[in-house]
């Protein structure tokens, strides 16, 4: 009761200046936005990621050319993989259940007047299995489509769409233009929506051939990538496919013992482990960020409550009169400088959400997530700054003499 | 009967610079509960000083004051906001209201300190023994300076205190209005109340039933009031042409 009209209180001191009563909280209403917004952006990162991660499956490991990036310049050996390694590894480790050569890339796709991009996957008929995705109609590439090199495609649901609407599409003649040119593909097959898998679109995509798309499309003699696939999931097991990996391709590419690697394994769990290791430190700066902006907004708070003090000397002699104890002052100024704070964090939640809300429309990578726990958070440090704030002018207030109070002009 | 206020050998000396200055230099006092005391002095005459003393608000340098039998002289800050609190109600001259709260905000001050729960019906009780009731919502902006007065008045008896401390009560009032202020005072003493008021102004100390002159922080004189004089006071205070209807009070007002 006794609190809640020292609350009733400092609102109506508060609104006796409004204009200074935001300016004054502008720091945490800004620190208070930021940290809203970041938090939502990086929650909702983390579910995206968590959904990619998981439709990768944790048993995969993804054997990639050795390419570093040193500045703006891409160093390493690019065609250090070749279609043979993807059938050595199968073969010689026995820690490996799978092992698919990958082509990617960017590709012009044409069925008469209708255009549109796609990305072009050369792949192997292992692909509907390793990746859970099945063909919708039709049939996928076989294991003579690969070995002969034919030209035949599977187009991903929106490919379809894009291209032929609703009408059939098997049989069709479509033209792909790669690095090479234009060629013609027969449409053998469509496959089911599903969406993201592994942070691609797997509904804009082609599925051609992994050895039609590197002769034919874009005259590569090394593939982009072999994804396989570890008998089980287990670390040691995945442990022992990378150094099985590493063994034969080393030996394959003749590589002198204390020379680096041309390319590199991981395991789709150490892209985790890097990933919950990048959402740390992207945590560390957020709150760091949220703690220097809740530090200015401190100083905007305890310099608008210097100012109150000295300005209401008067008053506080004159509640010194009526009886007010030097705490009741303390408590009453306090008090003040909380709900300021507190309302200026509660601006900057809006704030925040509001901005998080933007971001997510602007980019549309994922959804942007507010949780009641990042609210919370940033409502009870913007009550605590306002607090530690505070506790200095309170302070003094609270020492006033009530003679000389009573006496100020 | 016991005294409410006793003051022994009571002094107050402040530093200035070089110079020590002896606002109050040894006082002896003894003020019985329902009297109407007036303290006055030409400024610089230790008035003011008497009265931040008597009102609680300070401590003496030395000497002791008892006051409703307790040694307030030897008491915490603490102790001594109690006090003011429970026995002492202030009116100031420059009402000190606090602006931009309602009267009856203003008058639930020393309840708001004193913990009370039924704040709003003691607080409109207060304001409708100074005749305020109806006002109980304006603002101090919207009240003219009698009526501030008034609300501070309620402020002061609120907590039914023993002893009414005014500070130049009409000092920034006209003269009717200043009338009207002193007639509160009057009834309040009525109903026994202790009074003291501290003020240069003559006619003003003549209302009371004893006048305390001051001069270089001691007490040079002290006398009741006769009542010949009382009513020359009275008379000193009322308006010169009562028949008139008077303009409406122009009072100077200070902001808290």
């Amino acid at each position: 009761m006794f609190f809640f009209r020292i609350m009733i209180m400092s609102f109506r001191s508060l609104w006796v200046h409004p204009l200074r009563s935001v300016l004054a909280t502008l720091g945490v209403i800004i620190g208070v936005a930021a940290v809203v917004a970041a938090m939502a952006i990086l929650e909702g990162m983390s579910a995206r990621f968590a959904t990619g991660f998981e439709s990768m499956g944790s048993n995969k490991l993804y054997i990639m050319p050795a390419v570093q990036r040193r500045g703006h310049r891409t160093v390493g050996v690019f065609d250090s993989l070749k279609l043979a390694d993807a059938d050595a590894i199968l073969k010689e480790c026995n820690a490996i259940r799978t092992a698919i050569p990958q082509v990617m890339n960017a590709g012009l796709v044409k069925y008469f007047s209708k255009n549109t991009n796609a990305s072009i996957l050369g792949s192997t008929e292992q692909y509907c299995k390793v990746n859970s995705h099945e063909v919708a109609e039709g049939e996928f590439i076989n294991r003579s489509d690969v070995q002969t090199g034919a030209s035949v495609a599977v187009l991903g649901a929106n490919v379809k769409r894009e291209l032929f609407g609703g009408r059939p599409a098997l049989g069709e003649r479509i033209k792909i233009t790669g690095a090479m040119g234009a060629r013609g593909f027969t449409v053998i097959g469509v496959m089911e929506a599903k969406g993201n898998v592994a942070f691609t679109d797997v509904d804009k995509q082609i599925i051609v051939p992994v050895t039609t798309a590197m002769d034919k499309l874009y005259g590569l003699k090394a593939v982009s990538a072999i994804v396989a696939e570890a008998v089980s999931p287990d670390d040691a097991k995945i442990d022992e496919a990378k150094a099985q990996i590493k063994k034969l391709l080393r030996a394959r590419h003749k590589i002198r013992a204390g020379k680096p690697d041309d390319f590199q394994v991981q395991a789709q769990k150490e892209f985790v482990k890097q990933f919950a290791m990048f959402q740390n430190i992207f945590g560390v700066v957020l709150w760091s960020i949220a703690g220097i902006s809740l530090v200015v907004g401190g100083i905007g708070i305890m310099n608008i409550m210097l100012v109150a003090v000295t300005e209401r000397t008067r008053e506080i002699g004159v509640r010194m009169a009526m009886g007010a104890q030097r705490i009741d002052v303390m408590q009453q100024f306090l008090i003040e400088a909380s709900v300021v704070s507190f309302l200026g964090g509660a601006l900057g939640v809006l704030m925040g959400w509001g901005m998080a809300g933007m971001i997510e429309n602007l980019t549309r990578l994922f959804e942007t997530i507010t949780t009641a726990w990042a609210v919370a958070m940033a409502l009870g440090m913007a009550t605590f700054t306002g607090i530690i704030s505070g506790l200095y002018p309170a302070w003094k207030a609270s020492r006033l003499d009530p003679v000389e109070a009573l006496r100020y002009e | 009967m016991a005294a409410l206020i006793h003051l022994e050998n009571l002094t107050k000396h402040y530093q200035m610079g070089e110079t020590m200055v002896r606002a109050l230099d040894g006082v002896e006092l003894q003020i019985q509960p329902g009297e109407f005391v007036a303290i006055t002095g030409a400024s610089g005459s230790g008035k003011s000083t008497m009265m931040h003393l008597l009102g609680c608000l300070d401590r003496p340098t030395t000497g002791a004051y008892w006051l409703d039998g307790e040694l307030v002289s030897a008491m915490t800050d603490r102790q001594l906001a109690v006090i003011r609190n429970r026995k002492i109600g202030f009116v100031f001259q420059t009402f000190n209201l606090i602006q931009r709260t309602s009267a009856l905000d203003n008058v639930s001050i020393p309840l708001f300190y004193a913990r009370v729960t039924r704040v709003a019906e003691l607080a409109r009780r207060a304001l409708d023994r100074v005749g305020l009731g109806p006002r109980a919502s304006h603002a101090p902006s919207e009240l003219s300076g009698g009526e501030c007065q008034r609300v501070a008045i309620a402020r002061a008896i609120v907590n039914e205190p023993k002893i009414i401390l005014a500070d130049e009560p009409t000092g920034n009032l006209d003269t009717r209005t200043g009338k009207q202020i002193m007639d509160i005072f009057h009834e309040l003493h009525q109903s026994g109340v202790t009074i003291i008021v501290v003020t240069h102004e003559m006619s003003v100390a003549l209302q009371a039933e004893r006048i305390i002159r001051m001069r270089d922080g001691k007490i040079v004189e002290d006398r009741p009031v006769d009542r010949a004089e009382k009513t020359r006071g009275e008379e000193a205070t009322e308006p010169a042409t009562p028949d008139r209807e008077p303009s409406p009070p122009m009072a100077r007002r200070a902001k808290v």
